[in-house]
């Protein structure tokens, strides 16, 4: 299993695309990190010495919300519980809101990129089996004394390594570039986290490692998606096609059904953002954590039982 | 002699429709053998089933003594095959696609690559990116590529196509001589029959997915006890008529060719020496195997 695994990442690291891809996100990180610099030079942030007074009207909106429509949901009542807790442990023990940017804040920005590491995993996904048939190679991987399902595991478990290699490439420069742009924020600022009805300090550093595997969530089972479609169709253009699309369009579009249509909670998007049930509210009514891990691992499992399925099964003909 | 490859009843549909029709055989160890059809009668499915890209409908295959349906690692790791053109990683080099492919069998040392790499003559090139190969030098890549892990029989599919015919010379004589040396079995599937003649010790016709028959190369060629002799003589002197009416000769324009037996060449030999009729030389025109191939296949 390791020498199929050093094999895959021989096939992938040894094309210049690839390396390409690395490249990218190590220059938009450390791009941002600057066009950031050059926007605070220019606007310079000014502290804001009157936070304590904005928190309290901030804090009295809140409350009103919370009374008119936290009756009727469950989900926007926890969340202003949360903002209003939040809020008042600052007041109380003087901790204002990180008006200058530093490397945290700076780090949190970048999460955004998130979504550049999900295109190149979903491209890469969509080229892992379907290439291995355009290039007629498949004949000679098959004909080994090696089972095709762990050729397959071998692909997968490759991308998924690639996947975390490029998120912790982001995560690194980001961090790296906050470090010199921003610096250290001047008093150490943890991160607040409100968990059975109080509020706790956590450690901005791990706090933000969650957030960003959190992020990736969606970008994950839509490369799964598209190595399922890769290996079933043969085809990388209609696998990236589909993936891309609903990477971008596929979270407005369930947003927007979820308006009107309960079922909208079935659908994948629906469910692939949990920092909701953290510190948000989910889209529709009435769910929770467990149901959307559980949603999650059904898609998993679907697309998983398809790609193995036809790629075990399959006569190579072509 | 032992047995290298058996093929029991082997059957395979596509969509309902039967391809292969129940073929069984059996290939030896140290043989070449010759895998013959014309287009579309199954010979590139029935290779693959033995190499494993295909899956058999009904039957089985043995490859050592192991069920390819039962233990497909322990039959698969006894073969090397190239299945059509050899398609290589073209972004590799040479030497890194053999890595490719020796981490995939057990115990293949760098030694062994080297040694491999030699016997085809690709040493100079082998840390050469692939994309840079000549259609030659990527056979010699992909025989390479099947001999890493000394397999018991190998499998070639159109081994020739696209070599210029140097490089078939060259392929000719190292299938001969991992047959004859190492004891290894090869199955060739070719269309170039000229070239399955010099290759082969004993060749299959295969045909609208059934078998129709396996020789040994020179009794297939040599079926026949009547062979054609071409007579080459001067002035026939008016003796055409007698050659036609009592030897059903074709007269040539420098001589005849007769359809006989062995024993009547010295009957004729006699008969025109005694006519006075100058001989220059007698020659065998032996069938080709396209013909018999023809013959066979034209019902």
């Amino acid at each position: 299993m390791m020498n199929l695994i050093i094999n895959e990442c021989a096939k992938l690291f040894r094309r210049p695309g690839t390396i390409v891809m690395l490249a990218i996100i190590a220059v938009l990180a450390a791009g941002l990190g600057g066009y950031f610099k050059y926007d605070e030079v220019k606007h310079p942030s000014q502290e804001n010495v009157h936070w304590k007074k904005d928190l309290q009207t901030e804090l009295k909106e809140d409350r009103e919300t919370m009374a008119s429509f936290g009756k009727s949901n469950q989900n926007m009542k926890k969340f202003y519980e949360r903002q209003i807790a939040i809020k008042e442990y600052r007041i109380s023990n003087d901790m204002a809101p990180e008006a200058e940017q530093n490397v945290w804040t700076f780090v949190r920005d970048t999460k955004g990129l998130i979504s550049i590491v999900g295109v190149f995993t979903i491209i890469v996904a969509a080229g892992m089996v379907s290439s291995e048939f355009s290039w007629g190679t498949i004949k000679l991987l098959l004909i080994r004394p090696t089972s095709r399902v762990k050729i397959l595991l071998s692909k997968y478990l490759t991308l998924l390594l690639f996947s975390l290699m490029l998120l912790s490439l982001l995560f690194t420069v980001s961090a790296l570039a906050g470090l010199i742009f921003f610096g250290l924020p001047e008093s150490s600022v943890p991160h607040l986290a409100f968990t059975n009805g109080e509020v706790v300090e956590r450690s901005i550093f791990l706090q933000l490692i969650g957030e960003y595997l959190l992020s990736s969530i969606g970008m994950l089972m839509l490369a799964t998606m598209a190595f399922m479609i890769s290996t079933v169709f043969r085809n990388s253009s209609l696998a990236v096609g589909i993936s891309l699309f609903l990477l971008l369009m596929g979270d407005m579009v369930t947003k927007i059904f979820a308006g009107s249509f309960t079922w909208a909670k079935y659908v994948l998007f629906a469910n692939t953002d949990l920092s909701v049930y953290f510190d948000g509210v989910p889209l529709v009514e009435g769910m929770t954590f467990s149901f959307s891990v559980i949603m999650l691992v059904v898609y998993f499992l679907i697309f998983q039982l398809l790609a193995f399925g036809v790629f075990s099964k399959r006569d190579v003909a072509a | 002699m032992k047995t290298v490859l058996s093929l029991k009843n082997v059957k395979k549909s596509i969509k309902g429709k039967p391809i292969i029709k129940g073929l069984s055989f059996d290939v030896h160890e140290g043989e070449v053998f010759g895998f013959l059809g014309p287009n579309g009668a199954g010979k590139t499915t029935t290779i693959r089933m033995i190499v494993g890209l295909m899956k058999i409908s009904e039957g089985d295959i043995v490859i050592c003594g192991k069920s390819i349906a039962k233990d497909f690692a322990g039959a698969v790791g006894k073969i090397g095959a190239i299945v059509e053109n050899p398609e290589m990683y073209k972004f590799l080099t040479g030497y890194q696609n053999l890595l490719q492919y020796a981490r995939m069998h057990k115990g293949i040392q760098k030694e062994k690559i080297i040694e491999v790499v030699e016997l085809v003559g690709l040493s100079d090139k082998i840390h050469d990116k692939v994309h840079t190969y000549s259609l030659g030098m990527r056979q010699r890549l992909g025989l390479a590529q099947s001999l890493l892990h000394d397999p018991k029989l190998l499998i070639l599919d159109e081994p020739t196509n696209g070599l210029d015919p140097a490089g078939i010379r060259e392929i000719r004589g190292h299938l001969r001589k991992l047959a004859r040396e190492q004891g290894m079995s090869v199955i060739v599937s070719s269309h170039l029959l000229s070239e399955m003649e010099l290759m082969c010790d004993r060749i299959a016709i295969i045909q609208n997915g059934e078998l129709i028959d396996v020789q040994n190369i020179n009794d297939f060629v040599h079926q026949d006890k009547v062979s054609s002799y071409v007579f080459e003589t001067g002035n026939l002197g008016g003796k055409e008529q007698w050659l036609r009416d009592k030897w059903d000769a074709k007269i040539l324009d420098d001589g005849f060719s007769v359809d006989i037996a062995r024993e009547q060449v010295p009957v004729i030999l006699r008969s025109l020496i005694e006519y006075d009729i100058e001989i220059f030389g007698i020659g065998t025109a032996n069938k080709t195997l396209e013909e018999r191939f023809l013959e066979v296949t034209a019902n």
